[in-house]
């Protein structure tokens, strides 16, 4: 009796050795992950993108089993500053930096640094050796969905380009803009539009139906960014031109993917990073910093193309779907470790 | 009365609608396209939903009152009727009639908040706005609404805008040429139309402009002051959220947004029509003038690949401008008189 009892305690026990192992084997301080906080840092969160991202950081810092402090700047660059200096005196082990102005953050994420605590940003550039930026890599966004704009149209057309200066992630992409004209003669730029005003798509369509009827020989028009993309998308419909335009852009949400199905819809492509993933990533390459490894200067999470014939092949109606279809934008081979459990999917 | 105040008289009057005219007539030469008929009816488009926002804030402007919660109101109403067509699953007639009772709710709290518990009409509504701007994303938990998302409890909206909702946004109506003129342009001339003649020629019209002008004045003549302030503010509420629906239909899906630009463009519109015939008062006419003035002046810049940043400047030069020829000029005029 006593050597069956045994038996079944050392089962009982080699039943909790994985679990017990995967805790042994990571290293400090996630052998008790229960006592690492992280703090995320916030300076933009409404919209879509910005939900997904915290889902993602969520998601990851669940696997991981660490505490989780979310602060909410909302575009409050000051506050944002603030925010991390609280965070500092709540005695956090990491920060995640998302977004904000390189000039208030630069001083905040130096605080941080100075005391001892691991900080990574993401977007955001605060010019700091110890901080790694994790990026989405606009260029690399901005070259497929040009590519792709080559492959479709050829080398030579007329182009419409949306865009407004001073946001660093369009900027970079209008660098890339800027090199493909470079490079293609035949691409010929007849209008430059764009705003911010909200609703986007809305006071984009506007400008986009004056464009049209300006340009009415216009081929191709790079939206990079998908708020623009829809109101390029509407205004082509309203104008009738839908079905001698493509549309090229970057981002993607489950709205996006119903736009680009819809019949006759002049949305070509775009090249996205799935945020939730970007997100996962964050937090990966915190943890590394954490347990003493390097993730390295730059964590850039790689883009996928998505064009409408891949939604329509696949009969993609959701963000969810397209994770399970397209495996690539479900996960990125970024700042992984063997002691690092991912998200459940 | 002398040549001079003739002709000062003259310029007060249709110093604005002349402005308009000669832009016409420069956009016309120097941007390809302008002069057509498309392009005219697309002045009408860009306006449709600001106009209408821009028609409510004129009925509040004239009891003397104003109403910050327009921009949010119609954002609401962009939302609400996602929601309940793609989440909910209803039908179009559903949705518009919530929209719109939501609306002339919001506008009874924001009456009632003005005159019962006497909080001054910029904070009450300045509250209001702020209120359903974090209202309408709790529900989707901050994310915008189209068909295929994924709900907070982690099910999948299957509902679509129907089609009959897409056209009130989408469907244009033959008119020498065949699909010429959107409906939102319709419903704008006819909103426009109906304040314009409610406000003019109506007794309610008069005795709310005289609330304008002295409330207690008129409170002691016997008008029912307190209903026609709310009546205002419901008048306003119910618009704002027509326009959101305008705005849903024409967008096709439920956009996450503040509304603030809506709500600026539309008082942009209404106060530029203080001077319009040289009126120095809100009024249904010119307000419409004025929500095409900004209409004509975007399209033909945005022709000309004028960056936004210049359209900014000059819709504030405009309004500038405008406020000048009301306040300066109306008033040198009436103390002349």
């Amino acid at each position: 009796m006593i050597s069956r009892r045994i038996l079944m305690m050392t089962a009982g026990a080699f039943a909790f050795t994985p679990s017990l192992a995967l805790a042994q084997d990571a290293p400090a301080p996630f052998d008790n992950p229960g006592d690492v906080t992280v703090a995320l840092v916030r300076y933009l969160s409404t919209g879509d993108f910005f939900q997904s991202y915290l889902a993602g950081v969520e998601a990851q810092a669940a696997a991981l089993g660490v505490n989780l402090r979310v602060f909410d700047s909302r575009q409050d660059a000051a506050l944002q500053a603030d925010m991390v200096d609280q965070a500092i005196a709540l005695g956090v082990d990491g920060i995640i930096i998302q977004h904000g102005l390189t000039e208030s953050m630069q001083d905040a994420a130096q605080r941080a640094v100075d005391a001892g605590i691991k900080v990574v940003a993401f977007d955001v550039n605060v010019e700091n050796a110890a901080v790694p930026q994790i990026e989405q890599s606009d260029r690399d966004l901005a070259r497929l969905a040009l590519e792709q704009a080559i492959t479709d149209n050829g080398e030579a057309f007329m182009a419409g380009y949306v865009y407004v200066p001073g946001i660093a992630p369009l900027d970079r992409r209008d660098e890339t803009w800027r090199e493909f004209k470079a490079r293609y003669e035949g691409i010929n730029e007849v209008s430059q539009f764009g705003t911010l005003d909200n609703p986007i798509a809305n006071s984009v369509a506007n400008q986009a139906r004056a464009v049209f009827s300006a340009n009415p020989g216009i081929e191709v028009v790079f939206a990079p960014y998908n708020e623009f993309a829809k109101g390029v998308m509407i205004a082509a419909q309203e104008a009738g031109v839908a079905d001698n335009i493509n549309i090229y852009s970057a981002d993607i949400s489950t709205a996006d993917i119903a736009m680009m199905r819809e019949p006759n819809s002049p949305w070509a492509a775009t090249a996205a990073t799935n945020p939730a993933v970007v997100g996962e990533v964050s937090v990966r390459a915190l943890a590394l910093l954490l347990a003493g490894e390097d993730p390295g200067e730059q964590v850039v999470v790689p883009p996928t193309l998505i064009t409408r014939d891949m939604l329509n092949d696949g009969n993609i109606t959701n963000m969810e779907e397209l994770g399970e279809k397209i495996p690539a934008f479900l996960h990125a081979d970024v700042a992984l470790a063997d002691w690092i459990a991912l998200p459940s999917r | 009365m002398s040549v001079q105040t003739r002709l000062i008289d003259l310029a007060i009057r249709f110093g604005f609608l002349l402005l308009m005219a000669g832009l016409l007539v420069f956009f016309s030469i120097s941007a390809p396209g302008f002069l057509s008929p498309h392009s005219a009816v697309f002045v009408f488009q860009s306006v449709a939903i600001t106009g209408i926002l821009a028609l409510g804030v004129t009925a509040t402007l004239v009891v003397g009152g104003f109403d910050l919660s327009i921009g949010a109101v119609a954002t609401s109403a962009l939302m609400l009727s996602a929601y309940v067509m793609v989440v909910w699953e209803l039908s179009a007639g559903v949705a518009i009639a919530l929209c719109l009772l939501m609306g002339a709710g919001v506008g009874l709290v924001n009456g009632l908040l003005i005159v019962k518990a006497r909080v001054p009409d910029l904070l009450a509504t300045l509250g209001m706005m702020f209120l359903l701007i974090g209202l309408q994303r709790i529900p989707t938990e901050g994310r915008s609404i189209s068909t295929g998302m994924t709900l907070p409890d982690g099910t999948v909206a299957r509902g679509t805008f129907s089609e009959l909702f897409l056209m009130l946004g989408r469907h244009r109506i033959d008119f020498f040429i065949e699909r010429l003129i959107p409906l939102s342009v319709i419903f704008l001339l006819v909103v426009a139309l109906l304040v314009w003649v409610f406000l003019e020629f109506t007794r309610h019209g008069r005795l709310m402009y005289a609330i304008g002008s002295n409330a207690q004045a008129a409170q002691l003549a016997g008008v029912k002051v307190e209903r026609y302030k709310i009546a205002a503010y419901m008048i306003s509420g119910t618009l704002a959220s027509f326009g959101g629906v305008l705005l849903a239909a024409r967008l096709g899906r439920g956009d996450v947004a503040s509304g603030t630009n809506l709500l600026l463009d539309a008082v942009a519109a209404a106060l530029i029509g203080f001077a319009v015939l040289g009126a120095g008062k809100p009024n249904a006419f010119g307000t419409a003038i004025g929500a095409l003035f900004v209409g004509v002046l975007l399209q033909g810049m945005t022709m000309m690949n004028a960056p936004y940043y210049t359209q900014d400047f000059i819709k504030g030069a405009v309004l500038v401008v405008a406020l000048v020829f009301t306040f300066a000029f109306t008033a040198r005029g009436s103390r002349g008189a």
